[in-house]
């Protein structure tokens, strides 16, 4: 069988400081085969967001961090790569959405400008025409209507939910093997994040792209994933299919962060099962569905 | 506030900068007791010892009419200190109410003053100084005037920007809304948002204050002799260049101590203090 | 490209507002202090007679609003009136003595540019390593300091101590350039004369620095500052994650954004390098406006003080426009909406 896109075993993640090392990752575990919609859940804080860092290799060049185990892509070990060849990944087989695409898209550049930028990556010295056409084609497949004007404005001058769109067709356009996804659009408006999602979803499935899903937005992984990992101070509390994971929580963080869900129906926002010592338990596979067995 | 300071000793620039001001406040207080020849301040003469390279008992020589340099440094640190105390305390409460006033009221109070500024900005800030000092008798008392017109428009600025932006905040709406008066609003709401900008310019400004005072003073647009100034000393000296060295490398050193003293303050206060430029 | 005018106009007329506050300022200044510009004109010895006639010659006796009435008539017909001091037409005056401190003050400027621009990337770019603390603490004490103590302090050593540049003046006496521009480094290139153009420059380089050294320090500061600023920003976090060259993150997408608020300072440094030009010249000898506009205004020549800070003020206001035209340029939002802040 084919390597999975994305592997991680046993990572870890310490930043150094005046008092010693404070540790953010304690030796995560976690894969995502060709195609497959993996979503890592968490709190601000857990370690989520840096572990996408990590993939890319945009935290390695910070003095303080002390990172051990490996990352593999597609069957490579990255950290065995030469620092170039793993630059010339980025931006071209892994890519990577943020949660405010506005204030992602520099403004004083136009989306054109960063769109050929971000096609020279996989096409280096491609001509304005091409990447114009190109551009066009993307921008399409994220039901832009006036892609033309699209590329000519800034980004200040566009609605979130556009700046949205145009961030998801940049991040596809290379047609990256990996997608890590950051929270991707918690700072638009719920039915503009969700139009979005779905757009992005489709364009996935389509290009058959591994997606890493970090967020904290049950509602939304819940929609959006194959399966789930929930990840609790720097440690892997739980995994499983995303269908089997919300029904049958197992892991005591987990269930309180399935009931901190306010419901419609009960009686607004319930107790908390509020003993953080039990949060640190081991690690709760369901059935089938840990790192030996799926990777077997 | 004690933290501040607290985080200030730990950083060894700042420690640095903490330790050239104390030098210069505490010589500048007890000039009297730390200077060998405090009667050297006024019109001296001692023929005997005109023009010393360094030695002791002159440790920084003596100048043309043979008076001890150090003696007179350290006595013109006590005055620049005043004239920047004075000049800031005049300087600071016009340019903070201007810039309140302008940024919270708005409307036609906002043109008409800020265009004021604009025109004292408008005017290099040197340039300022030496008309006023120029146009009035050259004194330490004018030259707190000259100093004190140009420096308030930079504080109106300052203020102006932030209360503009403060003005749209919830807790600006929260005040209006039950009725609290424009000067409450101003001086009470707003005015604590602007303190720690306000410090940190302050902090800064000291040492720029002691600079262009002396820069006015080494124009003979200043201070007047006998009086000892660290500007008019560097203009009197540099004609001397380069047989009697002393005479302005002493002095010059004096106002790059101090000033950058204030700016090694000023410096980590905003960056502890998250301030932009 | 039409938004573009439209926000020059707009900054052209504040500026005209601007400067008929300046000569109203500097005119009420003049007129309300104590002493009889006529009495001090013509000496102790002079009649009463004389001087009540200079008073009628000059409109001293008319109305504040009168008097500046006559004054901007003549403005306008590009006459500041008689220089006290000179008894030659201001105008004339500051033709003369004008070039001089702009050719000081514009190669300042170009050396605040070149070298505290990329001083100030580079300590961006190298943020808290040893590169960066080295280029913050010279830099902080650049600005430290008086100009007119840089200029002793480095014509002590490269003039005196070291003999590499000369003491004084624009130019050696052997050579003799025909005014043109009023602009040595100019005049001797029409002349065509490469060794007089190599002697000025040598006479600029130590003044000019000297002059320089706060901007240079302050345009490091500056940039620096905004531009780790802009690192923080997840447009770079965006064009890292997307793989684009280190270099060209530095040059294209975090530099561009800190030049737009660093470069309305810098253009204030760079005006403010009129003033200081003054502390220079007196050190360097150098024949500009210093030495006229330090006698004219201990000799409380009103028509020169007036017409001296007039024009520095117009200079001044000349570089802010060009400042703001660049900014409106760097910056696609002021250039699209005109909101010019």
């Amino acid at each position: 069988m084919t390597a999975p896109t994305l592997k991680i075993e046993n990572l870890k993640l310490g930043f150094k400081n005046w008092a010693g090392v404070s540790n953010v990752l304690h030796g995560i575990s976690l894969h995502i085969k060709k195609g497959e919609r993996v979503a890592l859940v968490g709190e601000s804080g857990s370690g989520k967001s840096v572990t996408a860092r990590i993939v890319l290799g945009m935290l390695q060049q910070l003095k303080t961090a002390r990172i051990s185990g490996s990352v593999e892509f597609e069957g490579i070990n990255l950290e065995t790569l030469k620092p170039a060849s793993r630059h010339a990944l980025r931006g071209t087989r892994m890519s990577m959405i943020f949660q405010d695409p506005t204030s992602s898209l520099n403004p004083v550049y136009t989306i054109f400008a960063l769109f050929k930028e971000v096609l020279a990556r996989a096409e280096p010295g491609i001509t304005s025409e091409r990447a114009r056409q190109r551009a066009i084609e993307a921008l399409a497949d994220v039901a832009i209507n006036e892609p033309e004007r699209v590329l000519d404005s800034y980004s200040f001058q566009l609605s979130g939910g556009m700046n949205q769109r145009v961030m998801i067709a940049m991040a596809l356009a290379n047609n990256p093997a990996l997608l890590l996804a950051d929270e991707p659009g918690t700072a638009l408006d719920v039915t503009v994040q969700a139009q979005t999602l779905k757009l992005m979803s489709e364009l996935v499935e389509k290009h058959q792209t591994s997606v890493l899903f970090i967020s904290h937005n049950l509602g939304v992984v819940r929609e959006f994933a194959d399966r789930v990992y929930v990840i609790y101070k720097g440690n892997i509390v739980e995994q499983g299919a995303t269908a089997e994971l919300f029904a049958n929580p197992q892991h005591p963080y987990t269930r309180a962060l399935l009931s901190a869900v306010p419901r419609i129906t009960g009686g607004g926002i319930p107790d908390l099962d509020d003993d953080p010592g039990q949060f640190l338990a081991p690690l709760v596979a369901h059935p089938s569905y840990s790192e030996k067995e799926r990777l077997a | 506030m004690k933290k501040t300071l607290l985080i200030l000793t730990r950083n060894p620039l700042s420690l640095i900068g903490l330790i050239l001001v104390a030098i210069v406040v505490f010589s500048a207080i007890f000039a009297d007791f730390i200077t060998p020849f405090p009667e050297h301040v006024g019109a001296v003469v001692d023929f005997v010892n005109f023009n010393k390279p360094p030695q002791w008992p002159y440790i920084f020589g003596t100048d043309l009419v043979g008076r001890d340099l150090f003696t007179r440094v350290v006595y013109a640190y006590r005055i620049s200190l005043v004239l920047g105390i004075v000049v800031l305390a005049i300087a600071v409460p016009i340019g903070v109410t201007v810039g309140l006033a302008a940024g919270y009221l708005g409307g036609w109070a906002e043109y008409v003053l800020m265009r004021i500024t604009d025109v004292f900005l408008s005017i290099p800030p040197l340039v300022l100084a030496m008309s006023v000092m120029g146009l009035l008798e050259p004194t330490l008392t004018n030259g707190m005037i000259a100093v004190t017109v140009m420096w308030w428009p930079w504080y109106t600025r300052l203020v102006y920007n932030i209360a503009r932006s403060e003005k749209e905040e919830g807790y600006v709406l929260a005040a209006e809304v039950i009725g609290a008066s424009k000067t409450h609003i101003m001086f009470r709401e707003i005015l604590p948002n602007c303190v720690p900008s306000i410090i940190t310019k302050m902090t800064l400004d000291f040492g720029f204050v002691i600079l262009i005072a002396s820069s006015l003073s080494f124009l003979g647009l200043g201070v007047q002799p006998p009086t000892p100034d660290l500007g008019s000393m560097v203009a009197e000296g540099a004609k001397y260049l380069p047989d009697s060295w002393w005479l302005t490398v002493f002095p010059g050193l004096a106002i790059l101590i101090a000033v950058f003293g204030f700016n090694l303050i000023g410096d980590a206060l905003r960056e502890i203090l998250g301030i932009d430029q | 490209m039409s938004p573009l005018i439209r926000l020059l106009a707009k900054r052209l007329g504040t500026s005209v507002i601007v400067l008929i506050g300046v000569s109203l300022l500097i005119f009420a200044i003049a007129r309300v202090i104590p002493g009889d510009p006529a009495r001090i004109a013509l000496g102790p010895n002079a009649t009463t007679e004389a001087v009540a006639a200079l008073r009628g010659k000059l409109h001293l006796d008319a109305p504040f609003l009168t008097q500046y009435g006559y004054f901007i008539a003549d403005l306008f017909r590009g006459d500041l009136g008689l220089s006290l001091y000179t008894n030659r037409p201001v105008m004339a005056d500051i033709a003369q003595f004008l070039p001089a401190t702009l050719e000081l003050v514009i190669v300042s400027g170009i050396m605040m540019v070149a070298i505290g621009l990329p001083l100030g990337i580079l300590s961006a770019r190298r943020r808290g390593s040893w590169v960066d603390h080295t280029v913050r603490l010279v830099t902080l004490l650049g600005v430290s300091a008086p100009a007119f103590v840089w200029a002793v302090v480095l014509m002590l050593c490269f003039s005196y101590f070291i003999k590499i540049f000369p003491i004084a003046g624009r130019i050696s006496d052997t050579f003799s350039i025909p005014s043109v521009t009023g602009f040595l480094l100019v005049d001797t290139l029409l002349a065509g004369d490469i060794k007089a153009f190599g002697n000025a420059v040598w006479h600029v380089i130590l003044p000019a620095f000297a002059l320089a050294l706060s901007g240079i320090g302050q345009a490091a500061r500056l940039v620096r500052s905004n531009m780790v600023e802009t690192y923080d920003k997840p447009y770079i976090e965006m064009a890292e994650a997307y793989g684009f060259p280190e270099k060209r993150i530095a040059r294209r997408y975090a530099l561009r954004p800190s030049l737009i608020p660093s470069l309305t300072i810098i253009g204030l440094d760079f005006a403010a390098m009129l003033g200081s030009a003054f502390l220079v010249e007196a050190v360097y000898a150098w024949p500009g406006l210093s030495r006229y506009g330090v006698a004219v205004i201990l000799r409380k020549d009103l028509n020169a003080i007036v017409g001296t800070v007039l024009v520095i003020s117009a200079v001044f206001l000349i570089v802010n426009l060009i400042v703001d035209l660049l900014v409106s340029i760097l910056n696609p939002r002021i250039r699209l909406s005109q909101r010019a802040s």
